[in-house]
């Protein structure tokens, strides 16, 4: 039974993990770009979230729609700020720079809100419902929920929106997307945009149930990054099942190891991933 | 670099401690410059030289200083010979790291080696009967005890660490004109082209790595001594995976005398950062300063300072043909 509620709360988690994953993904796979401040964006959603609740009394799955425009706003003017100059080349400098932001935001935040971690105490958010003996937090589900709905959204959103499209055009092959009439620059922007916005997204659906602090994008960070690998670079539905897979590898691991060491085991998956199965599970490009 | 020049700035930071306006306190600083390039001067040899970008080199860091504080506190070995088995653990972790991961490119050699080192932290943190857990290591300060490599002031540290700074950047030219320094090159601008050429390629990665990890680890080994005291972020962290890169990256990649400039420019940010943030009396700032130099650095500079140099004068050269 413990199992079963491990590999429950592993799944319920890691649909959030996925969201912000595919984000991450979006950027990699279109721009290669390695976007290392990911997890910051998500922080700020987090925050976004939490003060809306916290100063306005707005429910965090109402903020939802707020972070998703505001940080894929910001995300945009990161774009065309810094972005922009390393596309099609993830080089160790675009690496830098990428931490170099992560590590300002975080900085910036720590001056302007504090150290101190916050949760949401929201009246339903901290009920659950209970099966038998398995308990599943509302905040939780309905996190997996929205989760749910934007994996299905960015799916239908890449295959039927001519921007989508377009993304997808020149994630495949951007000079031949430029020669067709395409102006590249532009949907990149887009692309980083809507990958910033499911950072933002992701961060006001977790605040539901996990506290928030400004070093809090660095833990996360690394989980986008395994999800990424896991479901292979280029693969965004992929990122999806990876940070699911995440989930449950965490979950397990605090069930049968011990809560503190919860990411180990996936930094080994992730470094097993690259040795022996480098496109990931459903990739199309390698990491060699 | 001239040798002339060379001298002369070797004697100027040996003779620190006697300048008028010298206190612990330069002396200190000149010491965490020193460690500083030393750490970049230790990843160039196999990220500038060799072309395989590590961001775990935290790793070798930290087990040298934690290998270092382990064998004193336990077994009363003396840090001047607690060195060679810190470099050796390292060295062998570097032939793990390089086994598991040297067949990636570019940016999956840089994310896996990351991972490593951020695992060993969780690990560092977890297991405190050996660690020490959050709160990290600690050597026990003897005073003024040679033997054990501790002095209360900085200035042998000053020598120790300047000693250390000067046979790498010796070792960096000498590898840049050997045979291995070429393979490594040919390795770095065409993995292809250098296996046709008969260069046994894995294998020059992985010595090129293995020396990197040991180089690496004595100066954890030094910064043990210095600072009495190592903890799993510090050691294993993603700003201590960064910060081993500036030197390099900054001064200019697979240069003997890139991690040095850029070493002492980073310190000279940073020094000036802490002082604008004590002015304005706000936590953080400094970080925040130190983050945005950085920014800037990389992206008007991708080259370093050396490799911008370069391109500018030859540029003007072009011009004037």
């Amino acid at each position: 039974m413990e199992l079963v509620q491990a590999l429950l709360s592993g799944v319920l988690v890691g649909g959030v993990y996925g969201l912000f994953a595919m984000g991450f993904s979006l950027a990699f796979g279109v721009m290669r770009i390695v976007n290392f401040a990911h997890g910051e964006l998500v922080m700020i959603g987090m925050y976004v979230g939490f003060f809306a609740f916290s100063l306005a009394g707005i429910d965090p799955l109402l903020a939802v729609p707020v972070a998703l425009v505001l940080v894929g706003a910001l995300g945009a003017g990161l774009y065309r700020l810094i972005y922009r100059r390393f596309v099609g080349r993830a080089t160790l400098q675009q690496l830098l720079v990428a931490i170099a932001l992560a590590l300002v935001l975080q900085t910036l935040a720590q001056i302007l809100v504090g150290p101190d971690a916050h949760a949401v105490q929201s009246g339903w958010g901290s009920r659950f419902l209970l099966i038998g003996p398995i308990f599943l937090p509302y905040a939780e589900l309905a996190a997996f929920a929205v989760a749910l709905v934007c994996v299905v959204g960015i799916e239908l959103l890449l295959g039927r929106w001519r921007w989508g499209q377009m993304i997808r055009a020149v994630a495949d092959d951007p000079e031949i997307a430029e020669l067709v009439g395409m102006n590249a620059q532009r949907v990149n922007i887009v692309a980083f945009a809507l990958s910033a916005g499911l950072a933002g997204l992701a961060g006001a659906v977790l605040v539901m149930y996990y506290p928030v602090s400004p070093v809090v994008g660095a833990t996360l960070m690394p989980i986008a990054l395994i999800a990424t690998v896991l479901g292979g670079l280029g693969s965004i539905g992929g990122a999806f099942i990876g940070g699911i897979l995440c989930g449950i590898v965490e979950q397990v691991t605090s069930l049968f190891w011990n809560a503190a060491l919860q990411d180990v085991p996936l930094y080994v998956l992730l470094l097993v991933i690259m040795a022996f199965l480098p496109q990931g599970l459903f990739g199309r490009q390698s990491a060699h | 670099m001239p040798a002339v020049l060379l001298v002369a700035l070797v004697a100027a930071v040996a003779t620190l401690p006697l300048w008028p306006f010298a206190n612990n306190y330069i002396v200190a600083l000149a010491v965490r410059t020193l460690l500083f390039i030393a750490l970049g001067q230790a990843w160039n040899v196999i990220a500038g030289i060799g072309g395989m970008l590590s961001l775990g080199h935290g790793l070798f860091f930290g087990l040298g200083a934690y290998a270092t504080g382990l064998l004193f506190n336990s077994f009363g070995l003396t840090p001047w010979l607690g060195l060679f088995p810190a470099m050796a653990i390292a060295a062998a972790a570097g032939l793990l790291v390089g086994l598991v991961t040297g067949h990636l490119r570019g940016i999956y050699f840089a994310l896996a080696t990351v991972v490593m080192s951020l695992a060993f932290e969780k690990l560092a943190r977890y297991f405190v009967d050996l660690t020490g857990g959050d709160t990290g290591l600690s050597v026990t300060f003897r005073g003024d005890a040679p033997w054990a490599m501790q002095w209360r002031g900085p200035t042998a540290f000053l020598f120790l660490s300047l000693a250390v700074v000067v046979i790498y950047y010796l070792a960096t030219r000498a590898i840049l004109r050997s045979r291995f320094g070429l393979e490594l090159q040919a390795v770095r601008d065409d993995e292809g082209a250098a296996a046709a050429s008969g260069v046994n390629t894995f294998r020059t990665k992985l010595l090129g790595l293995m020396l990197s990890a040991a180089m690496t680890a004595l100066v954890g080994t030094l910064y043990m001594q210095f600072y009495l005291n190592i903890d799993p972020s510090t050691a294993f962290g993603l700003f201590q995976a960064i910060q081993i890169q500036l030197p390099a990256l900054i001064g200019g990649l697979g240069t003997a005398g890139g991690p040095v400039i850029g070493g002492a420019l980073m310190i000279l940010v940073s020094e000036a950062a802490n002082i604008a943030s004590g002015k304005l009396n706000l936590q953080g700032v400094d970080v925040l300063i130190y983050g945005l130099v950085l920014l800037l650095v990389v992206m008007r500079a991708p080259l370093g300072i050396i490799g911008e140099w370069h391109r500018w004068t030859s540029r003007r050269a072009g011009g004037a043909r």
